[in-house]
């Protein structure tokens, strides 16, 4: 699990070093955006979105969660550009293959996700602030507080889930429940990339999984 | 085919390469300066005074021991980067290229705290003399911002060359160096558009004569714009930007704030548009182009060891060489400069035919930028794009005698 420890070197520049992340996170956004429209009309005549949409569209879900839990400090690692599964301890849950969803709530999506959007608005910027805090706090000790991480991580999660639902990923609301649809997994590094501990399982999970991982103990072992 | 005459082959298409490189290097040196011209002795404590010609030695001197550690600072810390900096892909979940990436840009991150002291040592002495107005957290917080466009920068290029190097192995240097040349010349369109550059007001005059002059150098009509840079500096410049539709002058604002008279300002625009008639700034991507191959290959043999530019285990040795034949590179790139504006210098003279302004004016540069009219025989070779104030001064007159004034 996440030890909390923060390369006093990479926090220091974390905004810069996130700079590529997020111009490509905005490129990617944009074809999510244009893709929404027919993926839409799909989902109203066949009852699931198409599954090339899904693929592209989860795949863009879990690089935009691990491109935001590193620019948050919620994780330490660079993460990858791809938004492969298992390549980073901060994984949103997202199913890989189309569920049915139902027509009616598919048809009104874009008005029954307003609330979930407003509300992800509202921790965006909580999580902006706790980002502020933790910067300084990881610059001092070089740990990430636990209680600032989970709370970046959970206001991420949100953001993220709202998104799936928005983009018709999953038929899910998202949850107001903490740790529900997230996995913080193992510390991913690119030395030992190949040894990712994220059960398959719990990735191809739906959003809203009916039990939440535990929350880590806080005398969790260091794997650095 | 035999071992021997693949290595005749290589011999042979290694020496055609060389004499092309040669003829185009040639081409690019040539300069239309008279090459018998004898620059005469100038005593320039007369001009600007044995004081004030003090004052700008103790000024340069110091200002020179800055720009020391900023040529050969980064070669100790990338050198330090290039045997340690591997231990940072520990810090990665990326795959190769990411990694080399993040390798890059950390590279790139500790150089700017390691090079701090200095830039703010160097920027102390430029604001004891009136030179700078920048202050000290502002340069901290403008230059660590200015790091977020040269990360992406750098992401670029390690996009370019670890991608070419995936592809095409120790030979991504033949298609990395063109595409290296196409961003310089691109850089070199759009940089008029990014410069903030507004029309000149209250010169009305020199906006004529500009025209005028325009014409009679046979450039046609190249916009003459100013840049503000009162808020930061008190040095004057002026500048020729762009190629094409987007070629413009930049006169810094410094310049037209009342400390040069009409007809001095007149040789510096005669200078800008020389750089125009002589397109000296293709001429400076051609050159940047003539450098880039060899250094590509270089860097490609010399990063072998780390595995090749294929994987990010090399990023770190890619920096060091990367800078390390750039700076060896440095002082033909200032003499290929250095001539470029004594060309410069000369057209303008040819245009203006007033050799009493463009003396004024080199010595109104001593005495507002305060630098050695005639610094040590190192300064240039590692500083001196242009020719130092005396050899100007010089020009002007042997273009005098030349000319019978």
């Amino acid at each position: 699990m996440d030890d909390l420890r923060r390369s006093r070197l990479t926090v220091f520049f974390r905004l810069l070093l996130t700079i590529p992340h997020l111009i490509w996170l905005e490129l990617w956004g944009v074809l999510v955006f244009v893709v929404a429209i027919p993926n839409w009309l799909i989902a109203l005549v066949i009852g699931r979105p198409a599954k090339p949409f899904q693929r592209f569209n989860a795949a863009f879900l879990r690089y935009s969660t691990t491109v935001f839990s590193y620019l948050l400090l919620v994780a330490n690692p660079f993460p990858g550009f791809t938004g492969e599964p298992g390549s980073y301890p901060i994984e949103l849950e997202v199913p890989l293959t189309p569920e049915k969803q139902n027509r009616l709530k598919t048809f009104f999506r874009l008005l029954l996700v307003y609330p979930a959007l407003l509300v992800a608005g509202v921790l965006m910027y909580v999580a902006y602030a706790v980002t502020f805090l933790g910067w300084w706090a990881a610059m001092v000790t070089g740990r990430m507080p636990r209680g600032f991480r989970d709370l970046s991580a959970n206001s991420i999660r949100y953001i993220e889930q709202g998104y799936a639902y928005l983009f018709l990923v999953t038929g899910s609301y998202p949850s107001a429940s903490p740790y529900v649809g997230m996995v913080l997994g193992t510390p991913v590094v690119a030395e030992t990339k190949t040894a990712v501990e994220v059960p398959p399982a719990a990735v191809e999970a739906p959003a809203a999984a009916e039990e939440p991982p535990a929350p880590e103990a806080p005398e969790a072992p260091s794997e650095k | 085919m035999t071992k021997s005459s693949r290595r005749l082959l290589g011999l042979l298409v290694f020496g055609a390469l060389a004499v092309v490189w040669s003829y185009i290097a040639y081409r690019l040196w040539k300069t239309s300066v008279p090459t018998n011209l004898k620059l005469p002795k100038v005593d320039m404590s007369a001009l600007v005074g044995a004081s004030e010609l003090q004052r700008a030695r103790h000024f340069s001197l110091i200002l020179d021991l800055f720009g020391l550690a900023g040529v050969f600072l980064p070669l100790v810390v990338l050198a330090f980067y290039a045997k340690w900096g591997h231990r940072f892909m520990r810090e990665s979940a990326a795959g190769p290229i990411g990694t080399g990436m993040l390798l890059a840009m950390l590279g790139i991150a500790i150089l700017w705290i390691a090079m701090l002291p200095s830039t703010l040592g160097e920027l102390w002495w430029l604001r004891r003399y009136g030179i700078e107005k920048t202050g000290y957290a502002e340069t901290v917080i403008g230059t660590w911002s200015a790091l977020g466009a040269e990360f992406l920068g750098i992401c670029l290029i390690i996009l370019i060359v670890m991608g070419f190097a995936r592809l095409l192995g120790d030979r991504w240097w033949l298609a990395g160096a063109p595409i290296f040349v196409g961003i310089a010349l691109l850089v070199t369109f759009v940089q008029p558009y990014m410069a903030g550059l507004q029309p000149v007001e209250g010169h009305a005059a020199l906006v004529q004569a500009e025209k005028r002059m325009g014409k009679q150098e046979g450039v046609g009509n190249i916009p003459l714009k100013e840049e503000n840079v009162s808020e930061f500096t008190t040095a004057p410049n002026a500048e020729a930007m762009g190629l094409g539709p987007s070629r413009r002058i930049g006169l810094w604002s410094t310049i037209l704030d009342g400390r040069f008279s009409e007809p001095q300002l007149e040789v510096v625009v005669a200078h800008e548009l020389a750089h125009h008639k002589h397109n000296d700034l293709w001429k400076g991507v051609g050159w940047y182009a003539l450098f880039a191959f060899p250094i590509a290959y270089l860097i490609a043999r010399l990063t072998r060891r780390r595995g090749g530019m294929a994987v990010p285990l090399a990023v770190p040795l890619f920096l060091f060489a990367w800078v390390g034949l750039s700076t060896l590179t440095l002082p033909i790139d200032n003499a290929f400069s250095r001539r470029l504006e004594a060309e410069a210098d000369w057209t303008a003279l040819q245009t203006t035919r007033d050799p009493q302004a463009a003396k004024a004016l080199f010595v109104n540069f001593v005495q507002t930028t305060n630098e050695d009219p005639n610094p040590p025989f190192w300064d240039p070779l590692l500083f001196g794009s242009h020719p130092t104030e005396e050899q100007r001064i010089g020009m002007v007159e042997a273009w005098q005698a030349r000319s019978g004034g």
